[in-house]
């Protein structure tokens, strides 16, 4: 009788231990087994809603009783009849560089959701908002010689004046107003050289946009002191570069190819008909790099460019382009396109490639000058488009600003006044 | 001693059977635990699956203007690919081929995907060559095998449009949400078609799209009067109701049997913007006795965008008979939704049907797949999407075909 009895005890310690089993092995509802989702239900039916931007309207007419009502007749249609909702718009505020947000209006068509609810937020904005973007501005002066007594080759179709006016167009916001100076005459491209600024611009670092095409404008002065030899005045350019550590653009061709002086240069022509241009040849940029490179200087007539053809955009010059919003075509053709070796012959290095390197030569790059027992100082640059014409402006545009990178800063969404968060709350009927 | 000996037997029976009773109770607890594990996968699945359908175009990304590409699909999805998130392509959601609701028609020898069936007068039948099968579908979704689908694209409004009795037309217009909410202070704009007698037999189609707007009262319901028509006119009325964030459409086509019948319209193709369709001569649904008369049509496509301007296309006029039983029209689209309206008769008696290329152009339902009746375990799934500018509910039902108590 003793182990009969033993044996209901056992049987109770089991229905125990079954019963204490059972009471923490809680098994979920079938609504949490297999629930609707109800985030993506919440968050579809919000982007449904301000699909024709209706809710972003009405988010922001926190007074009018009628467009809210009809709202709510819009999600009660909207969502299955089991589904209990509550939506709630908030304003958003900034308070010591953290987002306050605070209850504007609300709507609902239940008391309590119950704990088995869920939600979605959804961002909107207000229709009176006008999103901004402004650049950081590049910390250096930009020349653009824009000289009224110069002439233009191989710039057909536009004026010297009109690409000068592009120009300062596409740099306006990347500049401050007082770092864009209009060179306006050949005179005061020759105070520049002689290491005066026109103004109060710092004329260290300066970049020099060279809106003539393959001419470069001479100051008269220059002019006769050259005349026997205008290669020589190119050297000068180049050792000005060096000196001030300027940044020379030449937007297409050959550069320092021809000078240009439609006063002092009146009587002769570049060959082409094109009176106040004096062709120099190739030895005008021979005698750049030379300046630059602070070599003797040498007439040297040999012709250095490649014409490699189609050249392409660089990889981080078409994201640049999305970036900027600068959108050239991605293909150019290249007929005056730098030699690899002027590298090692002047002591240059390529900062910034445009388009893609190919056979040798350099169609579009800024190459930076640095001399050997300094080579983490620069002391001038050119970047030479050695494109055919016609010049594309927007290509030393995108050349500039890959090789500066400034900053985009985009407005704030969360901008006071111009957002709202709304928050729509979904549970099932029943809990 | 015998005693004890008995007392041994009655408890160790005792014993024995008290653990087979635990543990058959732990056993039916486990079970149950994994069955419950199963069916919530099963719940994920079936939001994982949903958005994979309505978040991807599907690849080739164009294959729902592109008839040809639709039995070449490497991917399946329904996204429009010219827009983000939960917008649905108006013709990849239209050739989702129904299973079981197809129709043939001997003089082509083809079968066609029943979407509508002179519901309301509105027909929408394209050749199921052009169409998705559901088989193919799972075979893309990779679950074929593993589990069945229903997936069913529901305007979220519902519009219903009937004629009042009378001596001059008179129509009421019910709106209703989801779940038979119905929708107060929605605003209401039409398009009606009418067709009249003219010379020859041919009707005219008649239109006037300058409507006032009218809105619902409180009970959803509004109502419009045509006092220059009679309630005999044969007429299509297609509306559009708005409200804050929310389309829908609806529409009622007069589809009469005249002595000489009717006409049904076929999609036999659609391409790159290019719908080839058929016009067959009928005697209700059933083909026309021998000897049937001439049935003389004039039909005329309208563009339908999202303004709810409609924007005439082609015009195309012509006779039926029994031994010409069909006319092929081929009509330009430029891949825009809209809708063929014809309008038929005998030269006494006359009807109109609407044929919608794309399946917002009315705000017709598709329901695509298997039947869930007498499954088991059926997980759902619910997203609201846009097709066109019109609101449609997209709820996938899913259920296993393998599996412990997840199958009937």
């Amino acid at each position: 009788m003793m182990r009969t009895v033993e044996i209901f005890i056992v049987i109770l310690i089991m229905t125990g231990a079954f019963l204490t089993a059972s009471f923490y092995a809680v098994l979920p509802s079938p609504r949490q087994v297999s629930p609707l989702n109800l985030s993506r239900l919440a968050l579809t039916t919000l982007e449904t809603m301000d699909a024709k931007n209706d809710l972003s309207s009405v988010a922001f007419e926190t007074t009018n009783d009628t467009a809210w009502n009809e709202l709510q007749v819009a999600l009660s249609a909207s969502l299955p009849s089991d589904v209990i909702y509550n939506l709630t718009a908030y304003d958003i505020s900034s308070s010591g560089g953290q987002n306050l947000y605070t209850v504007s209006r609300s709507i609902s068509n239940t008391q309590s959701l119950g704990m088995g609810s869920d939600v979605a937020s959804y961002m909107v904005a207000s229709s009176n908002v006008t999103f901004t973007v402004t650049p950081q501005k590049i910390g250096v002066t930009l020349y653009i010689l824009n000289c009224s007594d110069s002439a233009g080759w191989w710039i057909t179709g536009y004026t010297v004046q009109s690409i000068a006016q592009q120009l300062a167009g596409m740099f306006a916001s990347y500049f401050q107003p007082s770092s864009i100076v209009m060179v306006q005459n050949t005179t005061q491209l020759g105070q520049l050289l002689s290491g005066q600024p026109l103004g109060n611009e710092t004329l260290q670092n300066a970049i020099v946009i060279n809106t003539c095409g393959e001419p470069v404008p001479i100051p008269q002065s220059y002019a006769t002191l050259y005349s026997s030899d205008y290669a020589h005045y190119c050297y000068q350019l180049g050792n000005c570069s060096q000196l001030y550590n300027w940044t020379w653009v030449s937007i297409v061709g050959y550069p320092f190819y021809y000078v240009t002086n439609t006063i002092a240069l009146q009587g002769t022509q570049n060959t082409w008909g094109i009176y106040g241009i004096t062709e120099i040849g190739p030895a005008g940029l021979n005698a750049f790099l030379e300046g630059i490179d602070g070599q003797p200087y040498s007439n040297n007539g040999n012709w250095i460019t490649d014409s490699p053809g189609v050249v392409t955009l660089t990889s981080a010059a078409l994201e640049n382009c999305s970036y900027y919003g600068i959108f050239p075509s991605p293909t150019q053709t290249s007929t005056r396109a730098l030699p690899e070796s002027v590298t090692t012959q002047y002591d240059l290095s390529v900062a910034t490639n445009v388009l893609n390197p190919t056979g040798g030569s350099i169609p579009g790059a800024v190459l930076n000058h640095a001399f050997k027992n300094e080579t983490n100082v620069i002391t001038g640059s050119l970047f030479a488009l050695g494109l055919t014409r016609v010049p594309d402006t927007r290509l030393a545009a995108l050349g500039i600003l890959s090789n500066y990178n400034p900053t985009l800063y985009k407005s704030e969404y969360t901008a006071a006044g111009t957002s709202k968060l709304v928050v729509l709350q979904l549970g099932l009927a029943g809990g | 001693m015998t005693g004890a000996t008995i007392d041994h037997l009655v408890a160790v029976t005792i014993f024995l059977a008290a653990l087979l009773l635990f543990i058959g109770f732990y056993d039916q607890m486990n079970q149950t635990a994994v069955v419950y594990q199963y069916h919530s996968y099963i719940a994920t699945e079936c939001t994982n699956i949903l958005d994979s359908i309505m978040l991807n175009p599907g690849t080739p990304p164009n294959w729902g203007v592109s008839g040809s590409s639709t039995q070449n699909l490497t991917f399946f999805g329904l996204q429009d690919p010219e827009f983000q998130e939960y917008d649905l392509s108006p013709f990849s959601v239209m050739r989702l081929a129904s299973t079981t609701n197809q129709v043939y028609y001997s003089q082509t020898g083809q079968w066609y995907n029943n979407v509508s069936w002179g519901l309301n007068g509105a027909y929408l039948l394209l050749q199921t060559s052009d169409c998705i099968s559901y088989h193919e579908a799972t075979n893309l979704l990779g679950i074929n095998g593993t589990y069945d689908f229903q997936l069913t694209v529901t305007p979220t409004l519902t519009v219903n449009v009937t004629q009042i009795p009378g001596t001059d037309l008179k129509l009421e217009v019910q709106v209703y949400g989801s779940g038979g909410f119905p929708l107060s202070n929605a605003n209401l704009n039409y398009l009606m078609f009418w067709a009249n007698t003219s010379s020859g037999g041919f009707p005219t189609l008649n239109s006037n799209f300058t409507s006032e707007p009218i809105q619902t009262n409180s009970t959803g319901i509004a109502l419009e009067e045509f006092p220059s028509l009679s309630s005999t006119t044969a007429f299509t009325f297609i509306v559009k109701v708005y409200t804050v964030g929310l389309s829908g459409m609806g529409y009622l086509s007069q589809a009469t049997i005249t002595n000489t019948g009717n006409i049904i319209p076929y999609i036999q193709s659609f391409d790159n913007g290019t719908a080839n369709m058929v016009l067959a001569q009928k005697y209700g649904s059933n083909d026309p006795p021998v000897g049937m008369g001439n049935l003389y049509y004039n039909a005329s496509f309208y563009a339908l965008p999202d303004t709810f301007v409609p924007v005439f296309g082609e015009n195309f006029a012509g006779e039926v008979n029994y031994g010409n039983p069909y006319q092929n029209l081929t009509v330009t689209t430029d891949n825009q939704t809209g809708f063929l309206e014809i309008a038929y008769g005998d030269g006494t008696n006359y009807g109109t049907v609407i044929a919608p290329l794309g399946i917002n152009s009315l705000g017709l339902p598709v329901t695509f797949g298997s039947s869930p009746s007498g499954k088991d375990w059926v997980a759902t799934d619910l997203r609201q999407v846009i097709i066109g500018d019109i609101a449609y509910q997209a709820k996938l039902s899913l259920w296993s075909l393998t599996g412990y108590q997840v199958t009937s």
